[in-house]
């Protein structure tokens, strides 16, 4: 009954680069592990709607229907948004493209090969709770890159954790861009949106007009509560009815600084217009809280001491 | 859940196909779409067509398997259905808003629950009487109720395809809810546009589908009604369930409880006469593709580092 799209082999030839390894597939794509004339490795995202059935065998991708061709060609103009949104950023937190071709009747995007593991991944395999110092070091950074994102009039708009990339360093890398949108040329609704339950929030489900920065900061807040939680909060439409989400403060006080916690409350309103407004605003809040106190030693104590009494 | 399901879309004498009709069902959940476009050019095949996708894409999203409110998502999904018209015609700046008719219905826990707008109709059959119907939003009904004309006056009157609620109208469209109906086994319901119910009494169509398997009957019913239209016989579509296990013929019903969780099985009736068309709807030509491929390139070159 489920026919899939087959996805290239090992080792086939995709102009000057080689296909090593399947990645990861999704509902619009595969991605690919592959190598380029150097040898240097590279991530390959080849535009394959499962829902239309189009490669069963060999490399030629073929629409099975005139109506498919259609749609096929019209989900095209989708992956065509993402590559046009990536091309432009070049920041060291954002995926960067390196290249966009077509072949086998259909699209490819290239883009830097990043080692490591997803931010999702990280949450899963963790025993014990995410440290204060991790979470606020990934956020931080991704924060610097969602700006940037921003800065050239996008949205991300499915910021969740399985889309936050943690390099073998610990820096963070904001990766898929399929559901991100140019907000300045069209921000009406489409007929399938796109959102992952529990970190879209609520103006995605019911009010497409009100998309902004602060659609973003809803689901970054989100994905910090899933550091947190290990899970997601609860989904925006179901709070819209009965809202049940407990605040971070509450779950946590004690465990990670007030402010932390504070600010993921603050993401985490549902009206927009009561969330940071911007990343900036954001980032300020998070730069503003004063880092945990450590324990000093008794060496240091007698030193603070000794000079708050001399007056230095 | 188990059930016999038919659907049929025909074209009559016209040269385009303006009905849309689907259905698709969860493990405990059932889902029946028909649409009726209306206008001039490719516009009503449009809008009918968005109208039953964007049924079955919320249904799929909100049925896990069961829907919260089957009333609610039926009145939701007209909404949408109505404002994803508009934004249609806005985003590809069309002079009228592509506009249809929408009969929906919906089967979870024994129960049916229905909506519609305009004149696309649902009956519900019990043991060959009728025990519930949508009540058309047409100049013709309206003229019924007040007693100006009688009920077999309607076909033949010169506004019989006069509708005053519509999904992409000007207005916001009437809805109207049928109320929560329990099911009985060997319960039929019929939803048709007015190509099919225009030439046969709502009596002769329970002649057809109550008595007899509809697997068999219903096909003879349409080619008999595609036949009473004429030369100037209308689209005319058809989605037929009949609810409980099939006990007039030893044919299989549907059983759904092979269904894993979320998983749907959809059927959306493909006379699709828009492949005519040359490039002028959200199609993209070879030419665009590689235009937007180039500009992604330039793109790439421009802000490398």
């Amino acid at each position: 009954m489920a026919v899939t799209n087959q996805a290239l082999p090992g080792s086939y030839q995709l102009l000057n680069y080689r296909i090593d390894r399947q990645i990861s597939r999704g509902g619009f794509s595969i991605v690919y592990r592959a190598f380029d004339e150097t040898g240097a490795p590279v991530a390959i995202k080849e535009y394959l709607p499962s829902s239309l059935v189009l490669r069963t065998e060999g490399d030629i991708v073929r629409a099975s229907s005139a109506e498919n061709l259609t749609s096929f060609r019209y989900g095209m103009k989708c992956f065509f948004e993402e590559g046009r949104a990536l091309a432009k950023i070049n920041h060291p937190n954002v995926v960067r493209v390196l290249n966009f071709f077509r072949a086998n009747e259909t699209v490819y995007m290239v883009m830097r090969y990043e080692r490591g593991r997803t931010l999702q991944q990280q949450i899963q395999m963790r025993q014990d709770q995410m440290s204060e110092r991790l979470v606020r070091h990934v956020f931080m950074h991704l924060l610097n890159g969602l700006r940037e994102v921003h800065t050239h009039k996008l949205l991300h708009l499915d910021i969740k954790p399985a889309n936050i990339y943690l390099r073998t360093d610990g820096s963070p890398v904001l990766l898929d861009f399929g559901a991100a949108r140019q907000t300045l040329t069209t921000n009406r609704p489409k007929l399938a949106p796109m959102y992952t339950p529990g970190f879209a929030a609520p103006e995605q489900y019911r009010d497409p007009d009100r998309l902004g920065p602060w659609t973003d900061v809803y689901g970054v807040g989100a994905s910090m509560f899933a550091c947190l939680a290990a899970f997601a909060p609860q989904a925006a439409d179901a709070r819209l009815q009965e809202d049940h989400l407990v605040s971070a403060k509450k779950i946590w006080s004690g465990q990670y600084s007030d402010n932390v916690l504070e600010v993921i409350d603050w993401c985490l309103r549902l009206d927009p217009l009561e969330r940071p407004q911007s990343v900036f605003a954001l980032q300020k809040a998070i730069r503003d809280i004063p880092p945990k106190k450590r324990k000093l030693t008794f060496i240091a104590a007698v030193k603070r001491k000794l000079f708050s009494e001399i007056g230095a | 859940m188990r059930f016999t399901i038919f659907q049929e879309s025909r074209k009559g004498s016209r040269k385009v196909n303006q009905d849309r009709i689907a259905y698709t069902y969860s493990r405990d959940t059932l889902l029946l779409v028909v649409a009726d476009g209306m206008g001039g050019h490719a516009g009503g095949e449009i809008a009918a067509q968005i109208a039953v996708r964007l049924f079955i894409e919320r249904f799929q999203q909100e049925a896990k398997p069961v829907l919260k409110n089957p009333l609610k998502f039926l009145q939701d999904s007209m909404l949408r259905a109505h404002a994803a018209l508009g934004s249609y015609a806005n985003q590809f700046s069309m002079l009228e808003t592509p506009r249809t008719t929408c009969v929906t219905c919906i089967v979870q826990a024994g129960h049916a629950y229905w909506a519609h707008v305009g004149d696309s109709r649902l009956y519900l059959f019990r043991q060959g009487g009728i025990i519930g119907q949508t009540k058309d939003h047409s100049k013709v009904q309206y003229l019924v109720d007040q007693g100006i004309i009688g009920a077999d006056e309607v076909s033949a009157h010169p506004d019989r395809n006069k509708i005053f609620s519509c999904l992409g109208g000007l207005v916001d469209p009437v809805i109207d809810l049928g109320k929560r109906t329990p099911l009985r086994n060997g319960d039929v319901i019929v939803m048709c546009t007015d190509g099919l119910w225009s030439v046969l009494a709502k009596e002769e169509i329970a002649t057809w589908l109550t008595s007899t398997p509809i697997l068999k009957t219903a096909p003879q019913m349409m080619r008999e009604a595609e036949k009473r239209g004429g030369a100037d016989g209308d689209n005319l579509s058809a989605i037929v369930v009949r609810w409980g296990p099939e006990t007039l013929t030893d044919e299989p019903s549907t059983i759904t409880e092979s269904l894993g969780l979320g998983q749907f099985e959809t059927q959306i009736d493909r006379t699709l006469t828009l492949t005519e068309r040359k490039g002028t709807q959200r199609d993209l030509s070879d030419d665009e593709i590689e235009h937007a491929i180039a500009e992604i390139q330039a793109t790439i070159q421009r802000y490398r580092k």
